[in-house]
C-alpha cells in the first residue's frame, strides 16, 4: 500500500508556539471551572441533603435538568442565546467557563452527595454527642472523610473537563482544539497537526489519571473506619465526554 | 476524676441528689406509618444518684439504645422529660421561634458536653490519630486552645493505658484499643455522667475483661454512669442498681445483687436464667 499524502511533520513544530499558546487556554479554563465545580458542587450536595424540603427539591431539579444536555448546548446557548436576550456578552472563555461549571457542578454534586452519604451515621452521632454543632460536626468530622472518598471521582471529573473543554472551539475560542483547527484550515496538515493534538490530549489525561490513581491509593488508608478495613467506596462516575456530534 | 466543679447550676441541679432523671419517655419510629410505626419506649422512668452506677438490662430491641439516646437527646424522646444537673429538657424543639431556639440549642449543648457515651462499635474518627479524636471535643465543643486540648487529650490517653499509641489511627488499633480511646474521648470532656451502651459487645472475648475493668476503676472513682450490658458479673458487681427493660418499659428495677440474684418479675426470670445458663 503507498500512500498518495505527502507527510508534512515540519508543521506541526513550525505550530508548536501556536499549540503551547492554545494547550495554556485549555488548562486555565479547565483548572478554573474544575476549582469552581468543586466548591458549587458542595453547595448543591449539602443544599441536597439539608433538613429543608425546598431546598432539597431546587438541587434535586438543578442536578437532573443540568446532566440532562450536552456541553456543546450550554456553550451555545450561554453564548449566543443569552447574549441575544439579555444583552450580557460573554466572552467566549467566560461562557466557555460558565457552560463547564454548570455542567460539572451537577455531577460533583452528585459525587459529594454520594461521598455524604457513605459515611456511616455514627461518626455524626459521636461528634453531636461531643457537643459539637451542627456545622462544626460537618467541617471536622463529616466533610474531611466524605472529601476523602470523593476525591479520586472528582479528579476524574477533571479529566472530562478537560476533554469536554474542547467543545469551546464552536465559539471560536482558541483553546489547543480552537487553534488546531485554525491551523488546520491554514495550512492543510490535517492529519499531522490532529495527530498532534490528540497526542497532547491522551498524555494530559494519562498524568490526571495517573494522579487519580495515586491519590486514591493514599487516601484509601484511614477513612471509612477501621471495620471496613479502610475501603474507599466506590462512586458513580460519568463514562463518556459529550461531544459536539452527539449533542 | 472529674469532679462537680463551682458552676452554679451544676450545684444547683444535684440539690435532690439525682444527676440525671428521666420521666414518661415515650419513642416511636416511623410515626404516622401505620404497617411501619415501632413503639420503641413505652413510659420509662429512669433516676441515677450521684456516684451511682445504674445498669440497665434486657432483651434485644427492648429499647436500651434508644432510652440512652433519649438521655442524651441524639434521638429525643416523643414524650417525657429529662432533668440532667437540675435543668430539664423535652424533645419539643422550638422550630419557629428564634430566641428560644438559641436557648433550647444551648441547653442541649450542656447535656451533651456534661454528659459522655460510648458506643457499641466505637465510632471513632477514622481520619484522625487517637490523640486528634480526643482533643476534638475540648476544642471545638469546650472552646480549649489547641496545646490544652492536647494536653488533656494525652493525660486521658495515658489514664486509659494508650499514651503510646498518640499517634495511631483508629485503623491501627485493636477493637480494646479503639474502645480505650474513645473512653478517653468521652472522659476528656469532664462529662457528670457517662452513658455505655454495649461498650463490649463488639470485642473479642480476650479484650471484654480490660475494658469492663476500665468502666470498673471510673465506678470506683466516683463517676456516675448508665451502663447497657450484657455482662451480669460487672452488673452485680460495679452496679449499684439494676433496672431490666422488656418492650419498652422499665418491668423491675431494684438494688444490682438483689436484683440479679433474685429476680421478682418472671420475664426478669426468665431473662436472667437464658443469659447466666
Ligand atoms: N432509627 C430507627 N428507626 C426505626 N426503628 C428503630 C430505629 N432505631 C431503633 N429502632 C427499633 O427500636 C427497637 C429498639 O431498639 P434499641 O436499639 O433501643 O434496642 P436495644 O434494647 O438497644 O437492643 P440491642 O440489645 O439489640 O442493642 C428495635 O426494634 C429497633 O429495630
Ligand atoms: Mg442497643
Amino acid at each position: 500500500m503507498t500512500f498518495a499524502y505527502v507527510f508534512q511533520w515540519e508543521i506541526v513544530s513550525e505550530s508548536a508556539g501556536a499549540l503551547a499558546h492554545g494547550l495554556r487556554l485549555t488548562l486555565e479554563l479547565s483548572a478554573l471551572a474544575f476549582a469552581l465545580s468543586l466548591v458549587l458542587g458542595l453547595a448543591v450536595a449539602v443544599a441536597r441533603l439539608a433538613p429543608f424540603r425546598p431546598l432539597n427539591v431546587l438541587a434535586y431539579v438543578y442536578t437532573q435538568v443540568f446532566r440532562a444536555l450536552s456541553l456543546y448546548i450550554y456553550v451555545l446557548f450561554i453564548y449566543f442565546g443569552i447574549a441575544a436576550i439579555f444583552g450580557i456578552n460573554f466572552g467566549p472563555f467566560a461562557a466557555g467557563v460558565v457552560a463547564l461549571t454548570l455542567l460539572n457542578t451537577a455531577y460533583m454534586a452528585e459525587i459529594y452527595r454520594a461521598a455524604l452519604l457513605s459515611i456511616e451515621p455514627g461518626q455524626r452521632e459521636a461528634a453531636l454527642a461531643l457537643g459539637l454543632p451542627h456545622s462544626r460536626s460537618f467541617a471536622s468530622v463529616i466533610f474531611p472523610q466524605a472529601f476523602r472518598t470523593a476525591l479520586p471521582s472528582l479528579v476524574n471529573q477533571l479529566v472530562d473537563i478537560v476533554k469536554d473543554s474542547s467543545v469551546v472551539a464552536v465559539i471560536g475560542l482558541l483553546d489547543l482544539m480552537g487553534t488546531t483547527i485554525d491551523l488546520v484550515n491554514n495550512r492543510h496538515a490535517p492529519f499531522e497537526l490532529y495527530t498532534a493534538t490528540a497526542v497532547t490530549y491522551v498524555a494530559l489525561i494519562l498524568v490526571l489519571s495517573a494522579l487519580a490513581a495515586l491519590l486514591e491509593r493514599r487516601l484509601a488508608r484511614h477513612v471509612s473506619g477501621g471495620s471496613a478495613g479502610g475501603r474507599v467506596a466506590r462512586l458513580p462516575r460519568r463514562r463518556f465526554a459529550d461531544h459536539p456530534g452527539g449533542a | 476524676m472529674p469532679e462537680l466543679s463551682a458552676e452554679p447550676e451544676a450545684l444547683a441541679g444535684i440539690a435532690g441528689g439525682w444527676i440525671v432523671v428521666a420521666e414518661g419517655i415515650h419513642k416511636t419510629f416511623n410515626r404516622g406509618h401505620a404497617d411501619r410505626e415501632v413503639r420503641v419506649l413505652r413510659g420509662v422512668d429512669v433516676s441515677v444518684a450521684k456516684g451511682d452506677v445504674l445498669v440497665v438490662i434486657g432483651p434485644s430491641g427492648s429499647g436500651k439504645s434508644t432510652l440512652l439516646r433519649c438521655i442524651n437527646f441524639l434521638g429525643p424522646p416523643d414524650e417525657g422529660s429529662v432533668t440532667f444537673l437540675g435543668r430539664t429538657l423535652t424533645g419539643a424543639v422550638p422550630r419557629f421561634r428564634p430566641a428560644e431556639r438559641m436557648r433550647y440549642e444551648r441547653e442541649l449543648r450542656f447535656f451533651r458536653t456534661h454528659i459522655g457515651i460510648v458506643f457499641q462499635h466505637f465510632n471513632l474518627f477514622p481520619h484522625m490519630t487517637a490523640a486528634d479524636n480526643v482533643a476534638l471535643g475540648p476544642t471545638r465543643a469546650l472552646g480549649l486552645s489547641r496545646s490544652q486540648a492536647r494536653e488533656r487529650s494525652v493525660a486521658e490517653l495515658e489514664r486509659v493505658g494508650m499514651g503510646e499509641k498518640a499517634n495511631a489511627y483508629p485503623s491501627q488499633l485493636s477493637g480494646g484499643q479503639k474502645q480505650r480511646v474513645a473512653i478517653a474521648r468521652a472522659l476528656a470532656m469532664r462529662p457528670q455522667l457517662m452513658l455505655f451502651d454495649e461498650a463490649t459487645s463488639a470485642l473479642d472475648p480476650e479484650l471484654i475483661g480490660g475494658i469492663l475493668e476500665e468502666m470498673k476503676r471510673l465506678a470506683e472513682s466516683g463517676m456516675t454512669m448508665i451502663v447497657v450490658t450484657h455482662e451480669m458479673g460487672f452488673a452485680r458487681e460495679v452496679g449499684d442498681r439494676v433496672v431490666f427493660m422488656d418492650e419498652g418499659r422499665v418491668v423491675e428495677e431494684g438494688p444490682a445483687r438483689s436484683l440479679i440474684d433474685n429476680p421478682q418479675n418472671e420475664r426478669t426470670q426468665a431473662f436472667l436464667s437464658a443469659i447466666l445458663s
